[in-house]
């Protein structure tokens, strides 16, 4: 290896690498000691290249091919599958497929969205890993030039009350969770953007590999949507915020393989560090270069750091660059060319803007005591070229850099649950079920993080996290912002995501993911509008992973667009596996936004009163796959719910006429635990009890209580509407009781239990587990 | 002074992150109000960018996390104003203008010594300190609050006494304490204690409706004078009806409750 890299004899650290005498074996180890993550066949390609070239590689070179190459960045494995799925599902109100997707919220205004993760980072140091997070996914909304209005969390870990010895190098879930919340709280907090919705997913398949989904909103003058990319060739480009240090070298490496029971000491330099008093500015600056259009495009920089963003945002321009690299402002003095080159120090963004307004755009940023150093300017040339105080050091063609393999690597149809082998499990009494239901880590309360989160920064957050009697509160389906103050229109914000039923069926999990979050959307009043998603899974070098994936996207694919509900952003997250390859399970989280008309009409899952009447809403059918109580009670095997794509609509555009007139008191979307979860959920939230008779449904009384089948919500209904309502309804809505007295009272075997009862066994878990005081 | 007519600076350094929706408060009731870096008082912006804060008819310091609060809250914020604008703010005060902080605003008036003030204006060392809420958490969650002013303070004109306002607060200090043993029943002597948390019910608050374990559930307090107003709870959060927390289980007024507190300090100046 010393023998291939020859120091080049300039005042820096600068190699040239014999790549072009080098055998197979060398060019190997030339990808593990440089930890480029490259494979045989592609070093192969970039031999080839530099051949033509008719030199060596620089190592700058190399290391930003090993960024823009990778998984993470180029999404070799994933492309073909997302290209056959889920692309192209277009409507005429998508604005723009940028950093985030931008939608039309209404006349005057879009909002934009994106879902990311930051798993192997949080895995490792939790705290800074979750806040980095939040802060690239914040700069994704930014650069569109739109103001962010809502964080949205969705966590996987293992159980948080787990007991016994862990694999090496990971750490306690417990210890995961309580790292990661504060990262969330301390970022989200600071830069004061509400944190209004987010999930906790708790699984031993995540002990190994917890996942760390961050999501954001924004709202954006259409007329101000910005680009990320160059106007075109002669612009000036200005690194903004942060400077560049070793911190987050190899990060998009580090995501794009599997953990290691040594990660943690290896690749601790992987991970960032946040500074959410650096971003405030950074954000204010940001929006009035844009807003005073004195640039041109606008990006962040994120996983591959300036190889990827200067490269991106000239060639998306159809130009080339020149980069001074010497002018980058560094944290410390001493980073090589291609340290600087690939770092991804937080709280930097690029913008682009013509030369003569660079003086205007450095005085705002001075003004904000924001740092703003011009680095580059685009050119007419493809090529980005690289200067060290004028000593040429990178010099390549843009397509090839940034073009990237693509592999249609092999896989696997899963073998899915089935109805077949169904083992139902032996169960205690309906009471003892529904309490452990309740008390079941994913479906207790998580008000112990929510609480932490500043969720009405901003002063906009119509419908909250948790909804019900103040401080008596129980789960609330979507939250619901009013982006535009004086408006009342509003924009619902839900996650929908259950990896039980996707590891189970991968297809069917992948739909019921969709429908899902279709179902907290219109629980609240609003219209599905668009997704974006965030496609958690195992390593794609494994058939079976692969294969797992490729079923799940064809599901959710299948379903938005048979709903015709576009993604305008979203993010792979590959090789999310623990040592020993224990993979996680398969996640595509799903963040949804909706959109309610006229926020006054919004409604709530909390039972509003005694005396209504119950009902559900949607077909029960004998499907117990994955389902909360097999899982919690053993039961084996079994069908995972299906959708029927018809009825969402159908049924969508009922319960949201109904709530238009007014006549829906309250709403729960019926998921874990199914109907008796969901009635119980309800009871807990509007301190009422219910009287609930599942003889409408034909099913034995378990399967009718527990089965998970998607499409179904409960709500409520004043007796004086119920003409009105089931005249809407059609045959979707059976009458399942009313609400009355201070406990559930399931008609059907006698089945009592108190409100109380409920509540704590509903409350209590997590705050016991984590620790502090309770409601 | 007409709403039209009052210009109101809404002051903001790096991680003051609350001032759209205080600019807004304000607006909302027809006044002009202009979000006002600190370095825009204080001749270091250009010279189109620079403001003078005797222009301005009200003063509001908006919640955050100045300069990240990384030390105690607010005072990193509240030093470089002393520095910087220490007298002007002095006299903004003396002059009987109303100035309001809330949350992080709070912690930046108590920091800058203009609360709870009892002897002078502006003591020359903060003499109280919100300090870190009982749970050790950041909190955030509805609170009721009742008003306590006996009529000094000018932002609670319009609010009958012992009425009960559902005011949500989000922090993670809170807890209003002073070395001085009577510091309570001074501040009740002097008419400063302005809101007070309490049971949806208007009985004494317990945790949570206490969110911090402040002593005798104070939530806000003004000067001797009553022209500066400081609490934690965030009024500006609720101007309607519909960004309070319960609203979906009924209501009987569009307008939200916070709203009184910034009406009070217009018709204060609508009498100048």
């Amino acid at each position: 290896m010393a023998d291939l890299m020859k120091k080049r004899d300039v005042p820096f650290p600068l190699y040239e690498v014999g790549l072009l005498a080098a055998t197979d074996d060398e060019l190997m180890q030339v990808s593990r000691d440089m930890s480029l993550s490259l494979s045989l066949d592609e070093m192969k390609v970039i031999r080839d290249y530099f051949k033509k070239e008719g030199r060596d590689p620089t190592d700058v070179e190399l290391q930003s091919l090993g960024q823009a190459w990778s998984e993470h960045c180029c999404y070799k494995s994933s492309k073909p599958i997302l290209k056959e799925f889920v692309f192209g599902i277009d409507r005429d109100d998508v604005l723009s497929r940028g950093d985030a997707g931008v939608m039309v919220f209404d006349d005057d205004y879009g909002y934009a969205l994106r879902i990311e993760s930051h798993n192997h980072p949080s895995a490792i140091e939790p705290y800074g890993g979750a806040a980095t997070g939040i802060g690239g996914i914040l700069r994704d909304v930014v650069c569109m030039g739109a103001q962010p209005i809502g964080l949205a969390d969705p966590l996987c870990f293992g159980p948080i009350d787990r007991k016994g010895e862990l694999p090496p190098g990971i750490k306690h879930p417990r210890y995961l969770v309580n790292g990661v919340v504060s990262g969330i709280r301390d970022y989200g907090n600071r830069v004061g953007i509400p944190t209004i919705t987010g999930g906790f997913f708790f699984d031993e398949k995540y002990t190994g590999n917890c996942l760390v989904n961050v999501a954001c909103l924004g709202i954006v003058k259409r007329k101000d949507l910005a680009k990320n990319y160059a106007g075109g060739p002669g612009e000036v480009m200005i690194l903004i915020g942060g400077r560049t240090g070793r911190d987050g070298i190899h990060g998009v490496n580090f995501a794009s393989a599997d953990l290691t029971a040594t990660s943690d000491e290896d690749s601790r330099g992987a991970v960032q560090l946040g500074d959410p008093i650096t971003k405030e500015p950074v954000m204010h600056a940001c929006f009035e270069v844009n807003e005073k259009h004195l640039i041109t495009g606008m990006k962040d920089l994120g996983g591959g750091g300036l190889s990827c963003v200067i490269g991106e945002m000239a060639l998306d321009a159809g130009c080339g660059a020149d980069v001074d690299l010497e002018k980058v402002p560094l944290k410390e003095p001493g980073l090589a060319p291609w340290e600087i080159w690939v770092s991804e120090s937080q709280e930097r963004m690029m913008c682009t803007c013509k030369p003569e307004n660079v003086d205007a755009v450095l005085e705002i940023f001075d003004m904000w005591d924001v740092l703003a150093v011009p680095v580059a300017k685009t050119t007419d040339l493809k090529r980005t070229r690289l200067f060290w105080d004028g000593e040429p050091i990178f010099d390549m063609d843009l397509e090839f850099l940034t073009g990237g393999p693509v592999y249609n690597r092999p896989y696997s149809m899963p073998i899915v649950s089935s109805k077949e082998r169904e083992e139902f499990p032996e169960l205690p009494s309906d009471r003892e079920v529904i309490l452990a239901l309740l008390s079941d880590l994913n479906v207790a309360s998580k008000e112990w993080a929510i609480r932490q989160y500043d969720h009405e920064v901003r002063a906009s957050t119509a419908i909250h996290p948790m909804v019900g009697e103040m401080n008596e509160t129980g789960p609330g389906d979507a939250s619901v912002l009013i982006p535009v103050p004086g408006s009342v229109r509003g924009l619902a914000a839900a996650i929908g995501c259950n990896p039980w039923f996707t590891e189970a069926d991968p297809y069917k999990g992948g739909m019921a993911c969709i429908d899902e979050t279709c179902r907290n959307l219109v629980a609240v009043g609003a219209r599905p509008n668009a997704f974006t998603d965030c496609l958690n899974f195992g390593n794609p070098e494994k058939p079976e992973r692969l294969g797992e994936f490729r079923e799940a996207v064809r599901g959710l694919g299948e379903i938005a667009r048979e709903l015709d509900i576009p993604i305008p952003s979203g993010n792979v997250s590959l090789y999310n596996e623990a040592p020993g390859g224990h993979h996680i399970l398969p996640t595509p989280m799903i963040l949804g936004c909706g959109i309610i008309p006229d926020v006054r009409k919004a409604v709530t899952a909390d039972f509003k009163k005694s005396g209504s009447c119950i009902f559900l809403i949607g077909r029960t059918r004998d499907e117990m796959g994955a389902s909360l109580l097999f899982r919690k009670f053993g039961g084996k095997e079994g069908a995972v719910p299906a959708v029927d794509i018809p009825a969402l609509k159908r049924i969508t555009d009922e319960l949201l006429s109904a709530m238009d007139e007014g006549i829906v008191l309250s709403c729960h979307d019926c998921s874990d635990g199914g109907i008796a979860v969901a009635v119980a959920e309800m009871c807990i939230s509007g301190q009422v009890g219910a009287e609930i008779d599942m003889s409408g449904i034909d099913l034995p009384l378990q399967r009718a209580l527990y089965s998970e089948s998607c499409t179904r919500w409960i709500a409520e209904v004043d007796g004086k509407d119920v003409t009105r309502f089931t005249e809407i309804m059609g045959g979707d809505a059976t009458l399942l009781g009313i609400t009355k007295g201070a406990g559930l009272h399931i008609k059907d075997n006698g089945t009592r239990i108190p409100l109380e009862e409920m509540r704590a066994a509903w409350n209590d878990p997590i705050w016991n587990i984590m620790g502090g005081g309770k409601q | 002074m007409k709403p039209q007519d009052a210009k109101v600076c809404v002051i903001r350094i790096e991680g003051t992150n609350c001032e759209d929706e205080m600019a807004n408060a304000f607006s909302m009731l027809g006044a002009q109000a202009e979000k006002v870096h600190l370095k825009q008082l204080t001749g270091q912006a250009p010279a189109a960018l620079r403001r003078s804060l005797e222009d301005y008819d009200i003063l509001a310091f908006p919640g955050g996390f100045s300069a990240g609060d990384y030390v105690r809250a607010g005072a990193i914020f509240a030093a470089r104003i002393r520095a910087a604008i220490g007298g002007d703010v002095k006299r903004f005060v003396e002059s009987g203008k109303p100035v309001i902080g809330v949350c992080n605003g709070f912690q930046i008036l108590v920091e800058l010594g203009l609360l709870p003030a009892m002897e002078q204006t502006m003591t020359d060392a903060p003499t109280a300190a919100l300090y870190n809420n009982d749970s050790g958490r950041f909190e955030c969650r509805p609170t009721v609050l009742r008003n306590d002013n006996r009529g000094k303070c000018l932002f609670t004109s319009e609010i009958p006494s012992k009425a009960l306002l559902s005011i949500p607060s989000a922090h993670a200090e809170g807890k209003l304490l002073s070395n001085d043993p009577d510091f309570v029943q001074k501040l009740e002597d002097n008419d400063q204690v302005v809101f007070r948390y309490v049971c949806p019910d208007g009985s004494d608050a317990v945790y949570p409706w206490n969110p911090n374990g402040s002593p005798s559930d104070i939530a806000g307090i003004c000067n001797p004078a009553g022209n500066v107003l400081g609490m934690m709870p965030h009024p500006e959060r609720v101007m309607t009806r519909f960004t309070h927390a319960d609203w979906t289980r009924g209501y009987s007024s569009e307008i939200g409750d916070g709203r009184a507190i910034f009406e009070s300090a217009m018709k204060y100046l609508e009498k100048l």
